[in-house]
C-alpha cells in the first residue's frame, strides 16, 4: 500500500493482483476503515470476481465507486470513502 | 553414542500422568478425556448423563483431536511442504491447529468470525496465529453466511498455492476420522457399551459423523442426536444450518435427530451447569445437555453429551447474561 500526500485528496493504492475474492473485498475494507472521509483508494485486482464484488461492497459500506476499468484482465478502482464510518 | 533427548528420558507414562511433551497428552482410547455423570442438572429424571470433558484436552476443547488428524493427513499426504497452515475457525480448530502448528515450527492464519469472543482472538494471538477477525457477510454478492470459509479458500488458492497449506475442517475426512479413531472408541468404552445415546453440538459436524459412525457399527440402535442452534445465534462453534452451508463431510445417516435450541435455554442451562455441578462448561454444553432435555428417553438409558469447550473462554458473553448477578447490593 503506498500513499500520496501531495494532493489535496488523500489517495492511497492498494494492489491485490493475484489475489482471489474474497481477499480483495476484505483487504479494501480494512484500508477504508481507516481512511479520513473523502479520501480515495486506488484498488487493483486481476480476479473477475472483482468487477461484481467491489461495487457491492462499496453500496454495502456507503462508500463511492468513482470509477472502474477492466483491461486485458486487470482491473482498476478508484474508491472514494463515505462519511457513513 | 549418542545423549538422549529430555524427550526420551522422560517418555510417556499415562499412569503417572507423565509426558514427554504436550503433544502425548492428545486424547485416545488408552488416555480418553474424562467422562463425568451429571447429578443434579435435569432433576427429576430416570436416566443417566455422563457429560465427555473435552476442554480437559491440552488446547482445551474437542478440536484438539480434529487439528492432529488434520495435520497428520496433510503430513501424510506430503501437502505440508514447509507451507504455514490455514482454517476458518470459530476458534477452538484455530486454537489446537495453532498450538501443534508451534510445537512443529510452523505457523497458523487462521479466518475467524467476527463475531467470537475476544478471549479466543487474544488466546490465538499468544500462539503465534495471525488472526483475520472475518465478516459472516464478506461476499457481498453471493452473501454466504460463511465469510471465514471463503477467506481461508481464498488464501490457501492465492499466491499460487505455495504459502498456505488448507487443513479444511469442514471438508476432510481426517476431521470424521479423527471421532471415528478416538472419541467413539473412548464413549464405547467408558460406558461399558451401555451408551444409548450420543447427543453433540453440530458444528464441523466431524464429531458426531466419526463418533456416531463407530457406535452405530458397534451397535446399531444407539441413538445420534446433533443440536442445532437458531439463525442468528450467539453459540461459538455451532452453526446453524439454515443460515450456513451444511459441511462437505456431514452425512445425515449417521444422525437420528436434529434439535434446535434457543440461545436462551442454551445459557440458562449453562449457568445451571455451572452452579448444579460445578463443571464449567461453554455454551455449546448448555445447548447440548437442554436438548438431552427434549429428547424421548427410556428408564435406564446412558446418554453421553459432548461437552466441547470450557466457560474460560466465554467470560465475556456470560458477563452479558450475568448483568448485575453476583455484585454486592447496598
Amino acid at each position: 500500500m503506498s500513499t500520496d500526500n501531495t494532493t489535496e485528496i488523500e489517495s492511497v493504492e492498494l494492489d491485490c493482483e493475484g489475489l482471489l475474492c474474497p481477499l480483495p473485498v476484505y483487504k479494501a475494507a480494512l484500508v477504508l476503515d481507516k481512511l479520513e472521509s473523502g479520501a480515495r483508494l486506488r484498488l487493483i485486482t486481476t480476479d473477475p470476481g472483482a468487477l461484481q464484488d467491489i461495487p457491492a461492497m462499496t453500496r454495502q459500506r456507503g462508500d463511492t465507486l468513482v470509477s472502474a476499468d477492466d483491461e486485458g484482465g486487470r482491473q482498476l478502482f478508484v474508491i472514494e470513502k463515505g462519511t457513513r464510518r | 553414542m549418542t545423549t538422549p533427548t529430555t524427550q526420551e528420558r522422560l517418555g510417556t507414562d499415562l499412569s503417572l500422568r507423565r509426558f514427554a511433551h504436550v503433544g502425548d497428552m492428545l486424547p485416545d482410547v488408552e488416555n480418553p478425556s474424562p467422562l463425568v455423570r451429571a447429578n443434579r442438572v435435569l432433576p427429576d429424571r430416570d436416566y443417566e448423563l455422563f457429560l465427555k470433558l473435552e476442554w480437559l484436552n491440552p488446547f482445551g476443547s474437542v478440536k484438539d483431536r480434529t487439528a492432529a488428524y488434520l495435520i497428520d493427513g496433510l503430513a501424510r499426504r506430503g501437502e505440508l511442504k514447509g507451507r504455514e497452515l490455514v482454517e476458518a475457525s470459530s476458534g477452538n480448530t484455530a486454537i489446537a491447529l495453532a498450538a501443534l502448528a508451534a510445537l512443529s515450527g510452523t505457523r497458523l492464519t487462521t479466518t475467524i468470525p467476527d463475531g467470537v469472543p475476544e478471549e479466543k482472538k487474544v488466546i490465538l494471538r499468544m500462539l503465534g496465529a495471525e488472526v483475520w477477525e472475518t465478516p459472516d457477510d464478506l461476499c457481498p454478492v453471493d452473501n454466504p453466511k460463511d465469510g471465514a470459509i471463503a477467506l481461508a479458500r481464498a488464501l490457501a488458492a492465492s499466491e499460487g498455492g505455495t504459502r498456505y497449506a488448507a487443513t479444511r475442517q469442514y471438508e476432510s475426512e481426517d476431521n470424521v476420522t479423527a471421532h471415528y479413531a478416538t472419541t467413539g472408541p473412548e464413549v464405547w468404552r467408558q460406558t461399558g457399551g451401555r451408551v444409548r445415546w450420543l447427543v453433540a453440538a453440530l458444528g464441523t459436524t466431524g464429531t458426531l459423523v466419526g463418533a456416531g459412525r463407530y457406535l452405530k457399527e458397534k451397535d446399531p440402535s444407539i441413538r445420534i442426536v446433533g443440536v442445532e442452534p437458531e439463525p442468528g445465534h450467539r453459540l461459538p462453534g455451532m452453526k446453524s444450518f439454515a443460515e450456513a452451508s451444511i459441511p462437505a463431510i456431514f452425512d445425515p445417516k449417521a444422525v437420528d435427530h436434529q434439535v434446535v435450541v434457543s440461545d436462551d435455554d442454551a445459557y440458562r442451562v449453562t449457568k445451571e451447569i455451572w452452579r448444579e455441578e460445578a463443571l464449567m462448561v461453554g455454551p455449546s454444553t448448555g445447548a447440548v445437555v437442554h436438548a438431552v432435555s427434549t429428547l424421548s428417553l427410556e428408564p435406564g438409558d446412558v446418554v453421553v453429551a459432548i461437552s466441547a469447550d470450557s466457560g474460560v473462554k466465554y467470560t465475556s458473553y456470560f458477563e452479558d447474561i450475568l448483568g448485575e448477578e453476583g455484585r454486592p447490593n447496598p
